[in-house]
């Protein structure tokens, strides 16, 4: 029943994409003709129209298949591989519905459902200019996509196959680690809201190309969509590294693991194009690179899923055997041949008619931010891939992790910390030396002050104490920017919050939470120390300063879902923490609970690493110290916050149809001239 | 001049701390420390992506526990590397290696960066040659029209 149901959808979905495919195209093609000759374009746009309607009947086999599949994965109906494969009568109900995205085939139903409401999200806001090729050509695009992802469904990662044989009475579980912690129903949401979000502006980036309306509308149309793609991929990216810091029990938040990379590869170059977006916007030129940049960070999602999900990262070797690798593989290849052919054929449109005056400009700093960003994703994407290339060629086998990529990144993340200080204070086309000594000043001597106080306080280190230092400049020069904007937004009578809000301002309220991030990372990687403690009930251990009791075992706990063995530990004399170690009924392995003290200068984060065999045996205590932990976490708050600011429509700054006025101020007074003398051209409207 | 004396100076106070902070080392690292450096150096040969620090695995905790007895016994890290190295191979170190077909992955990164700067410079280099455009005595006339109505 709940098979044929979720058959069904994914059937209506994949049938209606491949229909609404049909008619836009059929639609494009009449309207090109009709146009041509002159004769009468309704036609053409009716099918338009209806090719556009066909995105609610795919949001309707979304919906249909995740219904099914949570009614299947609530009901506990074991007859859906699916479900016996990845649920349990004894898992609780919270993450019961979060197992549709505990494996493959299931969250490929949250991709087509997460896509399919981007859709048609996009199908109603641009309904006005339904019959506008480019909305058409965009909509068209996301609809291939979204056949795609259908078809994954009815081919090779078909999530309502039956069990054969009798149907088991109950299953497994999802994996242990997968239902430990409430995090698990929202981090993965949002990185699929993140990842698939992408998909509009590259829609759009699509459909310029096709109708050679390269210039910057698409850029304008999109950009609230970019920015709200890439809010939730951060959120998506910095929720996973919480859950994996409260629930992995190592007391890190970041492996630099595949999984991770996959979803930081498209993170990395869409704040790249982000950044060098606003070169095009404000000087036309970069077309090239941007497309290509919206097009790798589409790409990029597809790969990451391709080495998360085909497991050719255990080896090469084992990469066809499941079917789901060769597909998005190939869904790879040909988007980006697709891309690289249609910037080609484009190529003499997207030709840049300015230059660059100086070097020391706000765009030379987009440009030196783009090639810092597009060498990261290199390094990431490398050092991921890189022990497959070996493999492949040289049949050897070789790791690379975490102390590869920290080293080669470190210098990267360097450079991006002291661009966030420089680059805010660089005015369009040319800096001078004189201005930039005067708008830095500040921030440099706040910088200072940080290494000052840091080497006072007793941090050592080169690497840490630069990047305290240059993470102190560029909040300062963010700051610094707010500071302003608020002010000038009192000054013309404006609200505080009014030099909040826009693009500029939000994106400095992103580079604070940056470089709380930044620094938060530098000072917890640079600064932790661990130890495990081997003590008898009422003993105590030190570990860099901090003093650990063991006051024994609480008796065992069984709640249904598992055995919880805690013990009781006591941090510095003061509040008692229960790290544990959980059995889950069908695991072999204990998955372990960490407790955490979590400061505002320190986390003191303990784990049960071995229970006692008898009562009043001694238990092995791991206790993790790392500084500044919790400000990774503010830090992605105020990204997020960020975001939304800068997505907030903020005052009109300048006049829509001269992009390089000055700003357009509301006392009517100072407003030097009525805009109805400029005609607009006829292209901007 | 005296802009420029605000900088030397905050210039000397920053180079003055970071000596400060690079140079006095605390203490020697403890044997805690060092069983974690060297761990962290090697992937956990049963697990996916974590290191032997991290993981909870009994084929990592058994290596720590063999870390930890040779840091104990007093054995210098070369030696336990060494060790390491002919017990379990040097594919478990998750540092590639600098040298053949590996070195690869530390050669390219530094490669592009280099290119992509050459590129830039190069692209700057072939934005300044251009002349800027010619402005005719027509063009200027029309600008100072312009002006001229909107004063």
């Amino acid at each position: 029943m709940n098979a044929a149901l979720g058959s069904a959808g994914v059937t209506l979905g994949f049938a209606a994409s491949v229909l609404g495919v049909l008619a836009l195209a059929v639609g494009l093609r009449r309207r090109r003709t009709a146009s041509a000759r002159g004769t009468a374009l309704v036609e053409a746009e009716g099918l338009l129209r209806l090719g556009r309607s066909f995105a609610w009947l795919v949001l309707a086999g979304a919906v249909v298949a995740t219904v099914a599949m949570e009614i299947a994965l609530v009901t506990h109906d074991f007859s859906l591989a699916y479900v016996a494969n990845n649920g349990s009568r004894s898992t609780p109900l919270l993450y019961t519905v979060a197992s549709l995205w505990s494996a493959l085939e299931g969250s490929i139903i949250l991709w087509a459902l997460v896509l399919s409401g981007f859709l048609v999200a996009l199908v109603r806001r641009f309904a006005d200019r339904a019959a506008d090729p480019l909305v058409a050509w965009a909509t068209l695009t996301m609809l291939v996509v979204a056949a795609f992802f259908f078809a994954l469904m009815l081919g090779p990662a078909d999530p309502f196959t039956t069990v054969a044989g009798p149907v088991p009475v109950d299953g497994p579980g999802p994996n242990p680690l997968l239902q430990n912690h409430p995090l698990m129903a929202v981090h993965p949401p949002m990185l699929y809201l993140g990842y698939v979000g992408f998909t509009v502006p590259f829609a759009f980036a699509v459909a310029a190309l096709v109708t050679g309306r390269v210039g910057e509308g698409w850029l304008a149309a999109t950009r609230r969509w970019t920015l709200l793609a890439w809010g939730f991929l951060t959120a998506g990216i910095v929720l996973g590294a919480w859950w994996s810091y409260e629930v992995l029990g190592w007391g890190g938040f970041w492996a630099w693991d595949p999984v991770e990379n996959a979803s930081f590869l498209p993170w990395l170059t869409g704040t790249a194009y982000l950044h060098s977006v606003m070169v095009q916007q404000r000087r036309g030129m970069l077309r090239v690179w941007n497309l290509s940049l919206l097009a790798a960070t589409f790409c990029l999602t597809i790969l990451g899923t391709f080495l998360t999900r085909s497991g050719v990262l255990d080896s090469v070797h084992s990469f066809t055997e499941s079917p789901i690798g060769p597909w998005l593989l190939s869904f790879f290849g040909i988007t980006v041949a697709v891309v690289l052919g249609l910037i080609g054929w484009r190529g003499d449109r997207l030709r840049a008619p300015g230059s660059i005056d100086a070097p020391v400009s706000r765009e030379g700093a987009f440009l030196a931010n783009n090639v810092v960003f597009a060498a990261f994703a290199f390094v990431v994407l490398l050092g991921t891939v890189f022990p497959l290339l070996v493999e492949a060629v040289n049949d050897e086998r070789i790791a690379v992790g975490t102390p590869y990529f920290n080293r080669m990144t470190m210098p990267l993340g360097m450079v991006l910390l002291f661009l966030m200080a420089v680059a805010p204070a660089l005015p369009w086309r040319k800096a001078s030396g004189e201005l930039l000594r005067t708008r830095l000043q500040w921030p440099a001597w706040a910088g200072a002050a940080v290494v000052v106080a840091a080497v006072a306080a007793g941090a050592r280190g080169l690497a840490p104490l630069v990047a305290f230092g240059l993470g102190g400049f560029a909040a300062a020069a963010a700051v610094r920017q707010l500071v302003l904007a608020v002010g000038a937004s009192r000054r013309r009578g404006g609200s505080a919050v009014a030099g909040l809000v826009g693009r500029a301002n939000g994106g400095m309220v992103v580079h604070l939470g940056v470089v709380l991030v930044a620094v938060a990372f530098a000072a917890a990687s640079s600064y932790a120390s661990s130890d495990e403690l081997r003590l008898e009930p009422g003993r105590s251990g030190t570990v860099a300063g901090h003093t650990v009791t063991y006051l024994g075992m609480n008796p065992p706990a069984d709640d249904g879902q598992k055995t919880t063995f805690a013990a009781r530990v006591q941090v510095d004399g003061d509040q008692v923490y229960e790290p544990a170690l959980n059995r889950f009924p069908n695991a072999t392995q204990t998955i372990g609970t960490p407790s955490v003290r979590t400061g505002v200068r320190e986390d003191v984060y303990l784990t049960l690493v071995a229970a006692p065999e008898q009562p009043g045996d001694p238990a092995v205590i791991g206790v993790i110290i790392q500084p500044l932990v919790v400000w990774l976490w503010i830090g992605g708050g105020v990204m997020a916050l960020g975001t939304v600011l800068a997505a907030w429509p903020g005052e009109r700054r300048r006049r829509p149809i001269q992009p390089a006025s000055e700003p357009a101020l509301r006392t009517p007074a100072r407003d030097p001239d009525p805009p109805a003398e400029v005609p607009a051209p006829a292209g901007m409207a | 001049m005296r802009r420029w004396l605000a900088w030397l100076l905050l210039g000397v106070v920053v180079g003055a701390a970071l000596v400060v902070g690079a140079r006095s080392d605390p203490a020697p690292p403890s044997n805690a420390e060092r069983i974690a450096d060297l761990a962290a150096e090697l992937r956990c040969p049963t697990c996916r992506g974590q290191s032997v620090l991290d993981s909870n695995a009994p084929a990592a905790a058994a290596i720590r526990t063999e870390i930890a007895r040779r840091v104990d016994e007093g054995q210098s890290d070369d030696e336990i590397v060494a060790y390491l190295d002919s017990r379990y191979g040097e594919s478990l170190r998750l540092t590639p290696p600098s040298t053949g077909l590996a070195s690869l992955v530390w050669v390219l990164p530094v490669a592009g960066v280099v290119v992509a700067c050459a590129g830039v410079a190069l692209a700057f280099r072939r934005w300044r040659a251009d002349p800027p455009p010619e402005v005719s005595d027509d063009d200027r006339q029309r600008v100072r029209r312009a002006l001229g109505q909107e004063r």
